[in-house]
């Protein structure tokens, strides 16, 4: 298959089962609520390392958020219910409540319950107070700003992490400049993100390591400098790689971001550098989701 | 779907106690059934068709009572679904118990309306007498959930060892208003008579206008901005609008220091 001059590569993102919540978080003004979800939502664009994956999904007008003030919208992933809320619990207890004038609220409902505010509220040393609002809990956390308001708990949503694909180009520039086009249509899809700065990937990894202690490496068939040495997969063409990397909360929406992000590119196509597009597996025996490339272009 | 009525004959020799009269128990049900149910006028059995002209309606449909009296007693008692709509007043304990639906008073409600109320929606149309969703002599607690909504007046002892839930009232309130609250929210637009919160444990007590005299066991915490009445007044405008203030700037009295003052009563900064 050949798109606007750019090869698809017959092949399949294998992506993977996770658990994931929405928050919402306000504050007085939509900057301050971007600093708390900028901090919360740092550090987490790997469960590699990150414990889980999260990034802000939008905006949301004062209209749109329960207490009615600006805020964001926020998707974390992780690969168990247990580690999500370990990681709810951290970022929302270090980032939000920290940050001045912010309130979190659920973002979705979902099959299980996971705390929010549930074990936040001890920070208020006994100062705290409950309050039921239209069967919602809610809880008041004296703070030296006023006071800090959380929901008690927010939703488990059973998702998919891991959708990818990768952006093959004449030079970096121009691999850069397409992945940017990408993760901008990524960024519109609402119930996906791309949680790696930017949205994009560059060091695409691979399973396991020569070295025991690591569960993985650096993706030596895509790396263009160890052409010639290691088994390649770039023509002499390709100068850069660059990776998306996707996280939605249901397959329908990984295929609708999978499919924003490839048009994206492809609208760029040979004219714009653009050689190939390909994604990443692991022959498809590790994760139950499988989006092949020219099924979701076709 | 046809509502199910049952039109008052007479004003009553005496008090009725109209408990088991609800829309999910008379639903579906033949007239000369429902004629047949036994209610109590002052204590005494007496059948409801004696006392009301029935017309049957389909099951799941609203129950309708016209002209209604202030000596209907526990209208809505125990309700756990459906909409229950009386048109005129109602007597005392309406919505005792009640766990679900919507009872609608077009009139004044008399004493201990919402009374051991658990969920569900009492409307008051007009003023609730004293003791509304108080507890009775001898109940640990009164109101234990569910939103009340007044749009008159509210009568003394407002929400008198309250447990959960929100009562919303856009005229004044009577004497000892949100006496030893024990949690969940009052508010009262119209302010109350007196001092309010006397033995307030936990809960807000959130007051329209401020009282002539604060009690001397609460204390002035300051202003500050409450997100939570932001979102306390999206709730409550879908019920009685206005009734919530605006702002969520509001002065803090936190008291009834006497019982563990963390309670509060809130009033316009």
């Amino acid at each position: 298959m050949i798109i606007n001059g750019v090869f698809i590569d017959d092949t399949y993102a294998e992506a993977f089962g996770m658990k994931a919540t929405r928050i919402v978080i306000t504050a007085d003004s939509l900057t301050w609520a971007r600093h708390a979800a900028n901090a919360a939502f740092g550090f987490a664009t790997s469960v590699i390392a990150c414990g889980c994956e999260a990034a802000i999904e939008c905006e949301l007008s004062p209209t749109d958020t329960p207490d009615g003030r600006p805020g964001v919208a926020g998707l974390l992933f992780a690969v168990s219910t247990k580690e999500l809320a370990k990681q709810l619990e951290r970022r929302v207890g270090q980032c939000v409540l920290t940050c001045p004038t912010t309130a979190v609220f659920a973002g979705c409902e979902g099959e299980e319950p996971l705390p929010l505010g549930k074990n936040l509220r001890y920070f208020g040393d006994g100062w705290q107070m409950s309050k039921l609002i239209g069967g919602r809990r809610y809880w008041r956390i004296p703070v030296m700003d006023g006071e800090f308001l959380a929901e008690e708990s927010t939703g488990l949503l059973r998702s998919v992490g891991g959708g990818n694909f990768l952006i093959l180009a004449r030079s970096r520039a121009q691999a850069l400049a397409a992945c940017e086009a990408a993760a901008a249509a990524i960024a519109q899809v609402p119930g996906a993100i791309a949680p790696f700065p930017g949205g994009v990937v560059r060091s695409g990894s691979k399973i396991g390591s020569k070295y025991k202690t690591l569960p993985a490496s650096t993706n030596d068939a895509f790396c263009p400098t160890l052409r010639g040495v290691a088994r390649s997969e770039l023509g002499a063409d390709v100068e850069a790689v660059l990776e998306i990397v996707i996280d939605a909360v249901s397959d329908a929406d990984m295929r609708v971001a999978m499919k924003a992000g490839l048009d994206a590119v492809c609208a760029i196509g040979a004219a714009g550098g653009i050689v190939r597009l390909s994604a990443g597996n692991y022959g498809g025996k590790l994760g139950q989701f499988h989006y092949r490339l020219r099924e979701i272009l076709a | 779907m046809s509502a199910m009525t049952l039109t008052l004959r007479a004003a009553p020799a005496g008090r009725i106690d109209m408990s088991g009269v609800l829309p999910e128990t008379l639903g579906g049900r033949t007239a000369g059934d429902i004629a047949a149910q036994t209610v109590r006028l002052d204590g005494n059995p007496v059948a409801l068709g004696d006392l009301f002209a029935v017309t049957p309606g389909e099951a799941g449909a609203a129950l309708l009572i016209r002209a209604g009296s202030g000596r209907l007693d526990c209208l809505g008692k125990g309700m756990t679904a459906g909409t229950l709509r009386v048109e005129g007043p109602a007597g005392h304990y309406a919505g005792q118990g009640l766990r679900g639906g919507e009872l609608l008073i077009e009139g004044d409600a008399g004493d201990c309306a919402a009374n051991g109320m658990q969920g569900g929606l009492l409307r008051i149309a007009g003023n609730a007498g004293d003791w509304l969703g108080a507890a009775l002599i001898g109940d640990r607690a009164g109101m234990g959930g569910g939103v009340v909504a007044v749009a008159g007046d509210a009568g003394d002892r407002l929400g008198d060892r309250m447990r959960r839930g929100l009562i919303l009232v856009r005229g004044k309130a009577g004497a000892a208003c949100g006496a030893r609250l024990l949690a969940g929210t009052l508010v009262v637009a119209g302010g109350c008579a007196g001092a309010p919160g006397p033995g307030l444990r936990r809960g807000s007590l959130i007051l329209g206008r401020a009282p002539a005299t604060m009690p001397a066991t609460y204390n002035d915490a300051g202003v500050a901005d409450l997100s939570w009445l932001g979102l306390l007044r999206r709730h409550a405008e879908a019920i009685l609008p206005g009734v919530v203030p605006d702002s969520p700037r509001a002065r803090r009295h936190m008291g009834d220091l006497a019982c563990g003052g963390k309670g509060e009563i809130l009033v316009p900064a």
